[in-house]
């Protein structure tokens, strides 16, 4: 696969600056190319073959807005504001539970022609973590700009929806989006993902957040109504002083998804929460990779992650927390539990922790196994057939995940998104 | 209503159990007593279906051989096993769990599925009259449930369910004597003319409470001898080993 930058930089007319950021990293990355098993990051996932054996005729999108989406899909029965991109652009939002002056809202493609905006994001332009930020970089056309003021607090949550139709078959979509939630702010805000006729894709998507002094971001994420397409979506969070970061993943419904979540906990007294539930069949490949750094003292962490995998499906929780030498008092918790329930799907779990302070709490556990036989003949002595004692079983399971969300409105919508997913499912 | 024909069990080459005969009628209590290892909790595996046994014989239970039949069909068709050890099932909420239970088991009855509010109600007042809290039962199956509660809640599902044969492997033991009591009048409420029961227990005291219509006594895999009530009482007296010699 090949891809024409130079016809998007012809139909992408950026600013000289820009313009320099676009070249410089379209090179590292062409230097570098799709990472591949070889780079101990995706060991247990070899992007470059994914996308040669799936997506071998991938191209950067024209410069077209194809903003059409069925209002259908938007949730019903729950109050929210909402942010729609289509294919990764931005198409529209809307605000009208909340004290709109409050909040600076633009699509990033105004934000990239701004010269005194962009001046305000330039510096993300700067993170080399991989080769994929670095095309994220060059090929950026698109996303969101968020900005909330110092002491406001959303009345409702907000939900973003990344619609993908068919104009985005076969296409690597390079969306970033910028969110920063001022001092003692609070957002709860739900990703929602949902394609149309099972389009193929890759998304390579850079979500930036930045969350200051006493803040509270809580996070959620469901790509339960994706379909066919493939993703890999970095999330990196800064977090000040005494701030908290909530996030749940529901990662079910593509075909492959790595999501990458780092959380520099850069002042002290402020937490992060990274829970999961991965639950896949047929031949899906997931894998989540957090990084937690505490880089100051008195912050906390835990991560909850539980898995169960039919079929043939593959999935990996690579899990690091590192802790600073000045990082004193830290409590680090990260925890992951699978299930694999047929002898073609696997489970990779690499726990790591990388301490140097030396007045820390850090611990972590990791287990793999079946459901135990004696639980399935306990249920079926009660009349249940087989297949119903898996699923309460493996229902059970999970929920332990979902009820470490703390937003009850959410919480019963991801609730209903599981619970459909678990009666669609064959045990 | 059961007719155990010369049935024969082994695990791993080992004969567990060796041409055993049991027949129960409607509306009996049969209690089987016997020394450790004589074979009690594997008849009741069996019986419930539970897999790893090779096993020989037939056990005609409503016109059909129980033992071919698969293990939530035989719960479905009025079986019920009290555990010995009933398990911690994480995750898994009691109510949730009782209700998707009592609603197959009704299904096929050819009875309405109970609601939610239906379901409460009756569960509620079964649980009352265990003593059970029913804060207990929004809790995760047995998770946490002292040895009591564990055998209790056993008793509680039996109640619900309405079973056509309770089989209840060593319910009493681990049981204080208020519990025993609680739990023998769960049982003699559920006596009827179509019920029959069959009673697992080392000891006699249980069936001081629970009056059996016959006591058998299981010595290494079969039946050694068959009495009435008076039975258990002698056991107790004399203990397996002197009856085994005079046998």
């Amino acid at each position: 696969m090949i891809l024409n930058f130079n016809k998007f930089q012809k139909t992408n007319q950026s600013g000289s600056e820009l313009n320099n950021i676009r070249i410089k990293n379209f090179n590292i990355f062409k230097k570098k190319g799709f990472p591949s098993k070889k780079e101990e990051n995706w060991k247990y996932t070899d992007l470059k073959t994914i996308l040669f054996n799936n997506l071998n005729k991938l191209e950067i999108p024209k410069n077209k807005k194809t903003s059409q989406y069925n209002s259908e899909q938007l949730l019903e029965n729950f109050q929210h504001n909402q942010i729609i991109l289509v294919n990764g652009d931005f198409v529209s939002s809307n605000f009208s539970f909340e004290a709109e002056e409050k909040i600076k809202i633009k699509s990033l493609k105004m934000v990239l022609k701004d010269k005194k905006i962009f001046k305000k994001i330039i510096n993300y332009f700067t993170n080399q973590q991989n080769s994929l930020v670095s095309l994220n970089h060059a090929l950026v056309n698109d996303g969101i700009f968020l900005e909330i003021e110092d002491n406001y607090s959303f009345k409702k949550p907000l939900v973003i929806y990344n619609f993908f139709n068919k104009s985005s078959e076969n296409k690597i979509i390079n969306n970033k989006n910028f969110i920063l939630l001022g001092k003692n702010s609070k957002l709860s805000l739900l990703e929602y993902y949902k394609d149309e006729d099972c389009v193929k894709y890759f998304n390579n998507a850079v979500h930036n957040y930045s969350i200051q002094k006493n803040a509270i971001l809580k996070k959620f994420s469901t790509d339960n109504n994706l379909h066919n397409s493939y993703n890999y979506h970095l999330t990196n969070v800064k977090s000040y002083s005494n701030s908290v970061f909530e996030n749940f993943l529901f990662s079910s419904g593509s075909s492959f998804i790595k999501s990458e979540i780092h959380c520099d906990l850069l002042e002290s007294f402020s937490s992060c929460f990274v829970n999961a539930i991965i639950f896949l069949s047929n031949q899906q490949h997931h894998e989540l990779k957090t990084n937690i750094n505490h880089r100051s003292e008195h912050c906390k962490s835990s991560q909850l992650v539980k898995s169960v995998l039919l079929d043939m499906s593959n999935a990996t929780y690579q899990g690091k927390i590192y802790v600073e030498k000045n990082a004193q008092k830290t409590d680090g918790y990260q925890l992951s539990k699978a299930l694999v329930l047929s002898k073609n799907s696997a489970f990779n779990s690499k726990p790591e922790l990388e301490i140097y302070a030396d007045d820390v709490k850090c611990s972590h556990g990791s287990t793999t196994g079946n459901i135990d036989q004696n639980f399935i003949f306990y249920l079926m002595s009660r009349g249940l057939s087989k297949e119903q004692a898996n699923k309460i079983l493996v229902e059970g399971f999970l929920n332990e995940a979902i009820e470490t969300i703390t937003e009850t409105n959410i919480q019963s919508l991801i609730s209903k998104l599981f619970i459909d997913k678990i009666n669609k499912t064959k045990f | 209503m059961l007719d155990i024909n010369n049935l024969s069990a082994s695990v791993d080459g080992k004969k567990i159990l060796a041409g055993f005969n049991l027949k129960i009628r409607p509306g009996e209590v049969h209690a089987i007593m016997g020394p450790n290892a004589s074979g009690k909790s594997t008849l009741a595996n069996i019986l419930a279906g539970k897999s790893g046994y090779k096993i020989e014989g037939t056990a005609i239970y409503d016109g059909k051989n129980l033992l071919d039949l698969p293990v939530e069909e035989r719960a479905q068709k009025g079986i019920f096993l009290a555990f010995q050890y009933p398990l911690e099932i994480p995750g898994v909420n009691t109510n949730n769990f009782l209700k998707i239970s009592l609603n197959t088991i009704r299904k096929v009855k050819g009875l309405k599925e109970l609601d939610s509010l239906d379901f409460l109600k009756l569960v509620k007042e079964k649980a009352k009259k265990l003593k059970i809290n029913e804060n207990m039962l929004s809790r995760e199956l047995n998770v946490g449930f002292s040895g009591g509660e564990k055998k209790k809640n056993e008793i509680l599902q039996m109640t619900i369910l309405e079973p056509k044969l309770a089989i209840l492997d060593e319910t009493d033991s681990g049981l204080d004597i208020d519990a025993i009591k609680i739990v023998s009048d769960g049982v003699n409420s559920l006596r009827s003319k179509e019920r029959s029961f069959l009673i697992i227990t080392h000891y006699q005291r249980l069936l001081d409470y629970i009056k059996p219509d016959f006591v058998h006594v299981l010595v290494e895999g079969k039946i050694a001898k068959t009495g009435c009530g008076e039975l258990a009482l002698e056991l107790e007296k004399v203990g397996y080993t002197e009856m085994e010699a005079s046998k």
